[in-house]
């Protein structure tokens, strides 16, 4: 299966890998949330949130191409839903351009927003990267169970990921065969080649449901797995929890001191 | 339509995660009921299913590219709670493996995509059988069924944009649901194909009661 697919940082070793996955994931909640409460004009605050998950980035040794990689992958969906603003928000005008008969008008303020959606985007996204580039993602799974996301939930999304591969691959042999014979022809037909092949690989994986559901209950299982949760709270945990939760404080104190 | 973290206001977050909270836990609630502990295998494999079935890209015009949702698909044989259930699984995981839309985005995403999308396209589809049970009723059902939950699943995201103030509801609103109106066509002649091969192979998976209470 696709290599991409695989998170090939998260298996890793650094200061940051052994933090537990729970204040993790409170720390990039907490970190989302900053950054989507920042008002736009604050630069000064915008730098700071960038020179903190940097830091954290370099601590956890990614290199910088995979990460500025990752984060710029959905980056033209998250640009096509700001393009437009600059041309349709009131305000100032910064320019005006005339195609054809057609008036396009862009003004400061919309730039502005627009810009200010893209890096909050981005820096949101550069914190998501660096969760799930230094946890083990069944562990995150769990550290979302023990803060109380539904135990079945839990155990779904930990089969989904297992079996995201295995179907994944089946589905890649069927491209290929596809590819392999020369997969043409009208847009409504390449439609029904697509429509058959999900229809096929959804029976398949029903199927595979099915033999996996007689698998375990051959194998006594009674709706409750039980793994090996090795999820702890030590104290560089809380240490590092403090130390942030402090940094993001801080930030936002001093962005209120100066703008008063 | 997978809205990346940013562009929603933290009130609109709450709101739409709020929803999306006892949406997922009523999901969880009555598909465990109903399949008791077939729930995990069949949910997770099929979870991973649309997943897998969302790599399939297909050109539109212009150079873009669009994939399957899968919510209607879902609905229409499981039921629309273990649709929503299985569509929370499919985002949670679009969330942390590929960034496709934002984490405290997650939440409007789940509202969109799984919540609405699968109890639209649920009930339009039950609507339309209802009247005739046949064969090309079925099919024409699931392709009404998938349209409508793709164009609902983006009026909600450009309302939920313009509220935000990201976007004048002007702009966003029509944009949007005329984009999605294309692409619906698509995920429902998909659907309605899917649906086909199920008939002609599996027809007792169609027959399966549905998760519905």
């Amino acid at each position: 299966m696709d290599i991409s697919l695989i998170n090939s940082y998260n298996e890793q070793d650094s200061s940051c890998h052994r933090i537990d996955a729970r204040a993790k994931f409170i720390f990039t909640l907490l970190f989302i949330l900053c950054i989507i409460l920042t008002p736009p004009d604050n630069w000064s605050a915008y730098i700071a949130y960038f020179i903190t998950i940097i830091s954290l980035i370099s601590l956890a040794r990614l290199p910088g191409r995979y990460v500025l990689k990752r984060s710029l992958i959905v980056m033209p969906f998250v640009l096509m839903l700001a393009i437009f603003i600059p041309f349709f928000k009131e305000g100032e005008i910064a320019g005006s351009y005339n195609i054809r008969s057609w008036n396009l008008t862009v003004t400061y303020d919309g730039i502005q927003v627009m810009t200010n959606l893209l890096i909050k985007a981005w820096l949101s996204m550069l914190g998501l990267i660096w969760l799930t580039s230094t946890t083990k993602t069944n562990d995150l799974f769990h550290a979302l169970g023990r803060l109380h996301l539904p135990q079945v939930l839990v155990m779904i999304l930990s089969f989904m990921y297992r079996y995201i591969f295995v179907i994944i691959d089946e589905m890649m042999r069927m491209k290929q065969a596809r590819d392999s014979r020369n997969f043409g022809g009208g847009k409504l037909w390449q439609l029904r080649t697509i429509g058959n092949m999900i229809g096929t690989l959804f029976i398949r994986s029903y199927e595979r449901s099915e033999r996996v559901y007689a698998a375990m209950i051959s194998r006594g299982f009674d709706g409750q797995t039980r793994t090996l949760d090795n999820l702890n709270f030590r104290r560089s945990d809380i240490f590092f929890i403090i130390t942030l939760v402090i940094i993001l404080a801080a930030i936002n104190i001093v962005n209120l001191l100066v703008l008063n | 339509m997978h809205i990346p973290d940013g562009f929603l206001s933290t009130s609109t977050v709450a709101v739409a995660s709020v929803i999306s909270i006892g949406g997922v836990a009523g999901a969880v609630k009555i598909v465990g009921k109903e399949l008791k502990e077939k729930q995990v295998p069949l949910m997770g494999v099929l979870a991973a299913f649309i997943f897998a079935a969302q790599m399939l890209n297909f050109p539109i015009a212009g150079g873009t590219s669009g994939h399957f949702m899968g919510a209607a698909l879902a609905a229409i044989i499981l039921g629309p709670w273990a649709g929503v259930l299985i569509m929370t699984c499919v985002l949670i995981a679009q969330c942390l493996i590929f960034q496709d839309g934002g984490l405290l985005a997650l939440g409007a995403n789940i509202l969109n995509m799984g919540i609405i999308g699968s109890f639209s396209s649920y009930y339009i589809y039950r609507l339309i059988i209802s009247f005739n049970n046949s064969r090309n009723a079925k099919l024409v059902g699931s392709f009404v069924a998938s349209w409508v939950a793709i164009v609902l699943a983006s009026i909600a995201c450009a309302l939920e944009l313009a509220i935000s103030g990201s976007s004048p509801t002007s702009i966003v609103l029509p944009a949007m649901a005329g984009v999605h109106a294309l692409i619906g066509i698509v995920e429902g002649l998909i659907t309605t194909v899917v649906l086909r091969v199920i008939m002609a192979s599996r027809a007792d998976l169609l027959e399966s009661q549905p998760v519905t209470r």
